[in-house]
């Protein structure tokens, strides 16, 4: 069983002459599940990426059942067994699930009812409860996920690589994609997957490998680790007592009432909710996806797009507002961050400085006709060294950053129009460890200067280390409120899936 | 700074400064007051055309309906002068229409949310056809001497310079200013960077998305307005021409990403040099008019393709969706 699948010898990625990874050595038995750990921009996408065929070698070497080889295309990659399930997943939205499965390899002849009845089969022998002729961007996350699966099996892939295969699913979803990981090992084949969720890979994988700024750090059996020298090896410092710390001992008195959200309905996702928000405190959102959470808040600000509005009220310092877009919300002091930066949150071709003065700009009532370069720099200044954010310098482009420094741009957006409801959606995804406990700081701090703060989060740790009262959401609305002290992980997991 | 860090504004650049030369020393007639003139002349429409495109396009818009916008409010005012109304009360009803148009694409692009490229598209037929319908008796709009002094606009000058080509330049400064130095600059880059990025940034897109339309089609007014009074004429079947192709050369020779949120006045300046230079060229060697339009094709191939070479997409730019 230990024999060796695939390795690498220094391998070896610059990228403008900057290493991505710098001489790592990796090894792969057959059959094992096998994780990758390390903060952003730890190597871990590149390590995979250069199995996978998608990116090539500086230098190192690469062997595949003891063979030197060096895929230079997914598809070579592929002859050689080994395939990636990538983050943003790479199938055809508007193609049925056979379709997809069999994409690349349709006989001239493409006969719709031959390949349903192969599909079927096989999607039925790995026991995948997936219709093949259901349109795939009609599919829920996991099943997405089900069918690039099916699809490495099918190519007879004797590696599998997963890209954070589990940040979409829901915790049904998770441990049925655990059972499907180990019957894959079953089989056979062996598993790569890169985790941000350290318990995921103390639970799932047989070895863990960790990365640190492109260097390979440890590999050890699963078993050797726990959280705290998983976190240590991946930061080089001892942080498992600040992030996520040990439970709250203090809670916040609640201050004015900001925001009250009375019956708010919003077809599909939103049914009746209501909550309240107060000055001083966090109030930290959990839900699973599709609670109706980001929707609700996105209704708050103005963001959503459409107006799905179908009645109820939304009530900010007592007064009854309704935002149709965010212009006036911000105007009224509520900010939102979004859960995607890279969608809604910066702008790219700009610099930390211009992203940040935007902000200002679109707060500044009415009169500012020109633009002032010295209060872009200013502005650009102050809030980099307030928020920590690791620049080479104001005219830096905000695309160059590591994730947890374009989030703190994007917060520092948000928070030079000094709101006083500011609402973090999932503030810490995609973020290295050490920004996400300055992140966790910040938001500690706005609670203390007296702003109203709304966390929404999908990770318990982190509502439960920042949250002085805790809403629990459900299928479109509220359905239970712990404070700070009251609430566990058992109490606040029973609310959200029952 | 090595030739990755070009860019293409650069190559473009590089270009034009080689090709100038090899036409001083190889065409007789070519590096003449005279010649130099004509060719700022000729170019200079073109050039203010590409200003109102480059306003639409960093916004990740794009204008088809820009030479409507040239001949029927222009010719409006030929038109409604020839009928015997005063010059003033012509050009108030002439940007009137170019107001409404804008304001009309501008609407259907921002809140009915409509694709640019087709909103404009139709919205550009429509126009073309109201004009040649309902407002011009004739296909060319002739001068009549109500208009008389208006004509200084085309074929003046200032300083022994060319007023059409003194116009690009105000249209470049006052262009330039706009983006570069007042708010509503920044708001048109952040909404071509990242449009839902600047609306929840609490940007208000919507009507900033209409002014840019508004002032494409003000501009294209004005351009008009400068090409009848040169030719004497506004001959309204240009609307059937392939300008609006020149436009787009202009536009994305000179480095003005189709994506949104990138180049600036500069880059539209390097790609009217590049077009007039060759176009001047090309005239005085007597090329025919498809053997230019070939070269003129054969060129921004190449710029777009050394562009990808050097510029190559990466996973952030490559989830972006060019047009």
């Amino acid at each position: 069983m230990s024999e060796i699948i695939l390795s690498l010898n220094k391998a070896t990625k610059l990228y403008a002459g900057v290493p991505a990874i710098d001489g790592v050595d990796f090894e792969l038995r057959r059959g094992e599940i096998h994780a990758l750990v390390g903060e952003n921009g730890a190597g871990k996408s590149t390590l995979t990426k250069v199995m996978a065929g998608v990116v090539t070698l500086t230098s190192g070497t690469m062997q595949v059942n003891g063979a030197d080889v060096m895929p230079k295309t997914p598809l070579e990659a592929r002859h050689l067994g080994i395939a990636m399930v990538f983050q943003e997943n790479s199938l055809v939205p508007t193609m049925t699930v056979a379709q997809n499965l069999f994409l690349g390899q349709e006989r001239f002849y493409n006969r719709l009812r031959g390949i349903y009845i192969s599909a079927q089969q096989f999607l039925q022998s790995l026991n995948f409860d997936v219709t093949p002729t259901a349109t795939v961007g009609l599919l829920g996350a996991a099943k997405k996920q089900m069918v690039e699966i099916a699809r490495a099996v099918l190519h007879d892939a004797k590696v599998i690589i997963f890209d954070e295969p589990t940040a979409t699913l829901t915790p049904e979803e998770k441990k049925y994609f655990f059972d499907l990981v180990r019957d894959l090992k079953r089989r056979g084949v062996s598993i790569v997957f890169i985790s941000h969720a350290l318990e995921e890979a103390l639970i799932l994988a047989d070895r863990i490998t960790i990365l640190r700024d492109g260097k390979h750090v440890v590999t050890d059996e699963a078993a050797k680790f726990d959280r705290a020298r998983i976190v240590q090896a991946m930061v080089g410092r001892d942080l498992s007592n600040t992030l996520y710390g040990a439970r709250k001992t203090t809670m916040r008195t609640a201050g004015a009432r900001v925001l009250t959200v009375q019956n708010l309905k919003m077809a599909p996702m939103v049914k009746n909710n209501s909550l309240s928000v107060f000055a001083g405190q966090i109030t930290g959102v959990f839900g699973l996806v599709g609670a109706g959470r980001t929707e609700t808040f996105k209704v708050v600000a103005g963001v959503l797009k459409r107006d799905f509005f179908h009645g109820g009220e939304v009530l900010l310092h007592g007064k009854p507002v309704r935002y149709r877009v965010p212009a006036p919300a911000v105007r009224a002091g509520i900010a939102y961050v979004t859960e995607d930066r890279k969608v809604e949150g910066f702008f790219e071709t700009m610099s930390v400085a211009r992203n940040i003065y935007l902000g200002l700009l679109a707060k500044l009532p009415g009169g500012r006709f020109f633009l002032s370069r010295r209060e872009a720099d200013n502005v650009g200044s102050k809030w980099v060294e307030r928020l920590k954010v690791r620049t080479t310098g104001n005219s830096m482009k905000v695309v160059e950053l590591s994730g947890g420094n374009q989030q703190k741009v994007v917060i520092a957006k948000s928070l030079v129009q000094e709101p006083d409801l500011i609402i973090f959606d999932e503030p810490t995804r995609g973020v290295d460890v050490g920004a996400i406990v300055e992140i966790h700081e910040l938001i500690q701090r706005l609670a203390d200067e007296g702003k109203a703060v709304v966390v929404i989060s999908s990770y318990l740790p982190e509502i439960m280390a920042l949250s002085d009262g805790i809403l629990v959401s459900r299928q479109g609305k509220v359905v239970e409120e712990f404070s700070a002290f009251e609430a566990t992980e058992e109490k606040i997991m029973y609310a959200a899936v029952h | 700074m090595g030739i990755k860090n070009l860019g293409q504004q650069g190559i473009v650049f590089a270009v034009f400064t080689a090709l100038f030369p090899i036409f001083a020393i190889a065409l007789p007639g070519f590096l003449t007051t005279a010649n130099m003139l004509t060719l700022l002349q000729n170019v200079a429409v073109l050039g203010i055309l590409g200003l109102a495109m480059a306003i639409v396009v960093i916004g990740r818009g794009i204008d088809i309906s820009l030479i409507a916008a040239l001949a029927v409010p222009p010719g409006l005012v030929l038109q409604m002068v020839q009928d015997g109304h005063s010059l003033s009360i012509s050009l108030a009803a002439a940007f009137a229409l170019s107001i409404a148009f804008g304001l009309v694409n501008g609407w259907l692009i921002a809140y009915a949310e409509v694709p640019s490229l087709f909103t404009t598209l139709a919205s550009g037929l429509f126009l073309a056809g109201l004009g040649q319908a309902a407002l011009f008796k004739l296909d060319v709009v002739q001068w009549s001497p109500g208009l008389d002094g208006f004509e200084k606009l085309g074929q003046g000058n200032l300083l022994g310079i060319p007023m059409p080509v003194v116009m690009f330049a105000l249209a470049c400064i006052a262009v330039a200013f706009l983006l570069r130095q007042t708010r509503l600059g920044a708001y048109i880059y952040a909404i071509g960077d990242n449009p839902n990025g600047a609306r929840v940034t609490g940007i208000p897109t919507r009507p900033i998305i209409v002014l840019q339309y508004v002032m494409a089609a003000l501009i294209g007014c004005a351009a008009g307005l400068i090409m009848a009074s040169s030719v004497n004429s506004m001959p309204t079947r240009i609307f059937n021409s392939t300008l609006i192709y020149d436009v787009i050369l202009v536009v994305v020779l000179g480095g003005i990403g189709l994506s949104g949120g990138r180049g600036g006045v500069v880059n539209v300046i390097i790609g009217t040099l590049l077009i007039g230079t060759m176009l001047n060229g090309m005239t005085i060697m007597d090329v025919s008019y498809s053997g230019q339009n070939l070269v003129k094709g054969v060129v921004l191939l190449i710029a777009v393709i050394t562009d990808s070479f050097l510029n190559p997409r990466n996973e952030e730019t490559a989830q972006q969706g060019d047009i």
